[in-house]
């Protein structure tokens, strides 16, 4: 109730701080309407889930106030004014998020912040055994048993003072304060270059109360401070100010060790303070958990994995998560248009970015979307705001929707922010439960890569390089809901090749492989293990397919009438399957074991 | 180049809507015709407006409560023709001598934004139209805006005239006609050109929100302003009593009250008696029930009964079509395993009171 009147207050006050005369009037008018029309919508659909309902709303009136701040004739703007509105949004934001605990890596950071409180130390054997989480198996070990977190501890600093004060609250209030200083110290950064005030009040909206921002502002993750230290720092670096730039460089390495990348990056053309910084970096690299062969450059393939799954995987990617961010990257391939600090920050971060790439959990981390490179989304927003007037309206239009599309869909069920790397992810699962058929397929992953992360990826590469800019006839929105319509259409027929893990099959029995939680579980071939008296149905069209999976016991299946034997060995198999008509099938294990990884049409 | 454009886009749309089409209500069945109308609000307010058709296709392929569903598109169309009334409102703002306002803007979208409007909430189901008179009506709505200037509020006048009329030929045209007389004849005497954006966009808004049960608005509208419970259990009857006829009933566990309503009984007026339950002599009369399709679209103004004071009536049809049965609630005696219903015997040889179930 107190969350409900803080909600509607901050409805009737966030309009005073930004707007004014007449276009307040007319955004109070608005508002009003759309409380009229919630009220008749309350009333005549009892069935909405109310959670659902009072968040859709926050996010049409946090909408509705931005068109009116982007577009209004009567604003009042500066980056304090925009920084407060965000105070505003994070705080209401917060115990929405908070229904889900601390995941990921919050609990070590709110666990080293008890230690240092509580013990003087970072021995955290206390507070495993009060919060319940267990250590990482490769975690240092102190010479008495001391058992200490790979996680930097300069997060836990910063939240130190919130946490002794107010707790789990007071560390996310922490948090959500760097999350303001991170909007207002963008925006002045915007201002330094050069940037009108209608396009950075156009793309705040997207970069305050936006995916991953959102999701990395309300929760306890480095990335916001760590985002907020990179534009101090550039800011600094621009201004040719030490006093700023030094210790914002400090503290972001302090945040995160990689980040030195960052800052390798950004002094590359300061050789003395490059060669000081990086033998700094080394000494840290060397007395902490990470290893040295993470700086050797992987095989190639995984660099192009690594960099399409940012860019499109449906469940880590820009173009799913946040594709706002796609027009900063359109800022990319107009280089020399692009502001200086736009550069300077891509030019900081492609040493980070690169080495990142090979990584298996680049873009499929257990956090929220787009966990490593949320800090330099201020720079992305900067590109996309120096490029507003060149970006087509139509695809600006449907990154708005998209974007409200996910903030509430995070707001309404936090859980889902955390996802396993199956290959699917929650709109391909939901559609993929509700319909019966694989809509997965259609979505482009590269933690399981498959063909509509390849299309995906050149459709993406198309929009960035040419397709965002602005059409004299723009017909992105009607050809959006082409494809929308389309994929769908599409989607309830049977596919190729069947993930026998999916959503979409309805398994009588067995059991996921590996198991759900299973630690690094993406290096892994996932698939469905059947035993005797188990089955699996899902659609299929009729013809020829290999069926590839692995058995120790040897097992006889049966598919649509045909039994098949297969031997039991140690690594994976194949073997040559009918489907006899297009529609349901059902796989049977009569006899054996079998993990069923995917069948795939000859 | 920029009408092709427009045309271009309004044909992808509605080929985007009718790929997307999978549930089997009239509504659904139009969705085409929802994502042009709306693609024809995009061109004459604001192409951002096009995304309520990628909207539409998400309701349809996400919501599976079909009411949830409906009312969704109604957002969508509503949200879209109340664009156009404000940009009809920022038009009329430019046109004003000396305002500054360096967007000036056609307020031709009134037309429009009346057009889409009447062709959502009476075209629909498409296979009922007759289809001169609704262009004479629409023609009608077209000369109403025109007449009042173009403004917002012209369009509410049009639209809420045209929407509202009878379904008896003469009449369709008679009461928007005479609508068109009163507003010539005001001119004429000097009214201004009203504007009142905000109440003439909320009222347009309100009842394309409704469209899908455009009907029920017309010619219910109590029953759309009222709070909506999820709908209890009803254990069915289906018993109809003529004149004197009783017939006794088990009350099921925990039931409270009895549904009923009357067969030919539209020409009665209020308190009208038509039967009585046992024990307790609970009377029932035109009031607590209404004949059972006293709300029909061809029946409606014949009809002199009430609306029941506890609707228990449910919507039947969509669209224009839509009405709502005259279904009323009873409370139950207390306590009691058993009634007897006994229909009165002043009705008529063709009424009857109909015993439709428990709740």
């Amino acid at each position: 109730m107190i969350a409900a009147a803080a909600a509607v207050a901050a409805s009737i006050a966030a309009p005073l701080l930004v707007l004014r005369r007449r276009t307040l009037w007319a955004y109070y008018g608005a508002d009003a309407a759309t409380w009229l029309f919630a009220y008749i919508l309350w009333r005549r659909l009892p069935v909405i889930d109310p959670r659902l309902g009072c968040i859709a709303l926050g996010a049409v009136k946090l909408a509705t106030l931005s068109l009116f701040v982007a577009n209004g004739r009567e604003v009042r703007w500066s980056a304090t004014r925009a920084a407060a509105l965000a105070g505003i949004v994070y705080a209401l934001a917060i115990p929405l998020l908070g229904v889900y605990p601390p995941g990921g890596d919050e609990p070590w950071f709110l666990m080293k912040a008890e230690s240092l409180l509580t013990d003087r130390d970072l021995d955290l054997r206390d507070e495993y055994r009060a919060w319940g989480w267990q250590r990482y198996e490769d975690d240092p070990v102190g010479p008495n048993g001391e058992q200490y977190s790979r996680h930097e501890r300069f997060l836990s600093l910063l939240i130190l003072p919130g946490f002794a004060l107010f707790g789990v609250k007071g560390a996310l209030a922490t948090i959500a304060l760097f999350g303001v200083l991170l909007v207002r110290s963008t925006i002045r950064w915007m201002e330094d270059e050069g940037i009108p005030d209608a396009h950075a009040r156009a793309v705040f909206p997207f970069f305050a109360f936006g995916p991953p921002l959102l999701w990395y502002a309300t929760r306890v993750w480095p990335e916001v401070p760590a985002a907020f230290f990179f534009v101090e720092a550039l800011r600094g670096v621009r201004a040719e100010r030490p006093r700023r730039w030094i210790p914002a460089l400090v503290a972001l390495v302090l945040l995160k060790l990689r980040f030195g990348l960052v800052a390798v990056g950004l002094l590359f053309r300061r050789p003395q303070l490059l060669a000081a910084g990086a033998a700094l970096l080394l000494v840290y690299f060397a007395a902490t958990a990470n290893r040295w062969q993470e700086l050797i450059p992987a095989r190639p393939a995984a660099y192009l994995t690594g960099l399409l799954g940012l860019l499109v995987d449906q469940m880590g990617g820009l173009a799913f998560q946040a594709p706002f961010y796609l027009f900063g990257l359109f800022a990319l391939f107009r280089w020399k248009s692009a502001p200086r600090g736009f550069r300077a920050g891509i030019i900081a971060a492609s040493l980070y970015v690169l080495m990142l790439l090979p990584r298996p959990q680049a873009f499929n981390s257990w956090a929220p979307p787009l966990h490593y490179i949320a800090f330099l989304m201020p720079v992305l927003a900067l590109g996309a705001a120096a490029m507003w007037d060149r970006l087509s309206r139509g695809a600006i239009a449907v990154a708005a929707l998209w974007t409200v599309g996910v903030a509430v869909h995070g707001l309404t069920w936090p859980y889902r922010l955390f996802h396993i790397a199956t290959g699917e992810y929650a709109i391909g699962e939901w559609l993929s439960a509700t319909y019966r058929s694989d809509f997965s397929r259609l979505l482009p992953s590269f933690s399981r890569p498959n063909t509509a992360g390849w299309i995906g990826a050149v459709v993406v590469l198309f929009l960035i390089t040419v397709g965002l800019r602005r059409w004299k006839h723009d017909l992105t929105i009607p050809l959006f809901a082409l494809a929308l319509a389309a994929g769908f259409a599409h989607g309830k027929k049977p596919g190729a090749r069947i993930e026998f893990e999916d959503t979409h099959v309805v398994h009588d029995g067995g059991r996921l492989y590996p198991e759900e939680f299973e630690l690094n579980r993406f290096v892994y071939r996932g698939g469905w293990i059947l035993e005797a008296g188990h089955s699996a149905s899902f659609l299929a069209q009729r013809g020829t397919y290999a069926l590839h999976f692995i058995t120790g016991l040897g097992a006889v299946v049966e598919l649509e009438g045909r039994a098949y034997q297969v031997e039991p060995h140690l690594e994976y198999q194949t073997v040559r399957v009918v489907v006899p008509h297009d529609g349901r099938v059902t796989l049977r294990c009569l006899s054996g074991a079998i993990n069923a990884d995917f069948m795939e049409r000859e | 180049m920029k009408q092709f454009r427009w045309i271009l886009s309004a044909a992808i749309s509605a080929y985007a809507c009718h790929l997307a089409v999978q549930h089997a209500t009239p509504i659904d069945r139009a969705l085409p015709l929802l994502g042009a109308a709306v693609t024809l609000c995009a061109a004459v307010s604001y192409p951002a407006v096009m995304l309520g058709v990628v909207l539409l296709i998400v309701g349809e392929i996400a919501i599976a409560h079909e009411v949830v569903r409906l009312m969704c598109f109604g957002a969508v169309c509503a949200g879209a023709v109340a664009s156009c009334v404000w940009r009809v409102a920022r038009a009329f703002a430019a046109d004003q001598p000396g305002s500054g306002n360096t967007q000036r803007g056609t307020r031709n979208a009134a037309v429009v934004a009346a057009a889409v409007a009447l062709v959502l909430l009476r075209w629909i189901p498409l296979a009922e139209v007759l289809v001169v008179r609704e262009l004479v009506l629409l023609g009608i709505a077209a000369l109403i805006v025109v007449v009042l200037g173009r403004t917002p509020f012209a369009v509410a006048v049009a639209v809420v005239t045209c929407f509202l009329t009878p379904a008896i030929p003469l009449r369709t045209l008679a009461v928007p006609l005479l609508v068109l007389g009163v507003c010539i004849t005001a001119r004429i005497f000097g009214m201004g050109e009203w504007k009142w954006t905000w109440a003439s966009g909320v009222t347009l808004a309100f009842l394309l929100l409704f469209f899908a049960w455009s009907g029920v608005v017309a010619r219910s509208l109590p029953f759309v302003l009222r709070k909506a419970g999820l709908e209890p259990p009803r254990t069915a009857v289906g018993a109809a009593l003529t004149a004197s006829q009783s017939e006794t009933f088990e009350v099921p566990e925990q039931a409270r009250s009895l549904i009923v309503s009357g067969a030919n009984v539209a020409r009665f007026g209020r308190g009208v008696p038509l039967g009585r339950i046992e024990p307790g002599a609970i009377a029932i009369r035109l009031g607590d029930a209404a004949d059972w399709g006293a709300m029909r679209r061809e029946q409606v103004y014949g009809s002199r009964n009430p609306w029941p004071r506890d609707m228990a009536g449910r919507v039947r049809g969509y669209g224009y079509n839509a009405w709502l049965d005259g279904a009323g609630r009873v409370a139950l005696p207390a306590g009691a395993r058993t009634i007897t219903v006994t229909a009165d015997a002043s009705l008529p040889a063709d009424a009857s009171l109909q015993v439709e179930g428990f709740e």
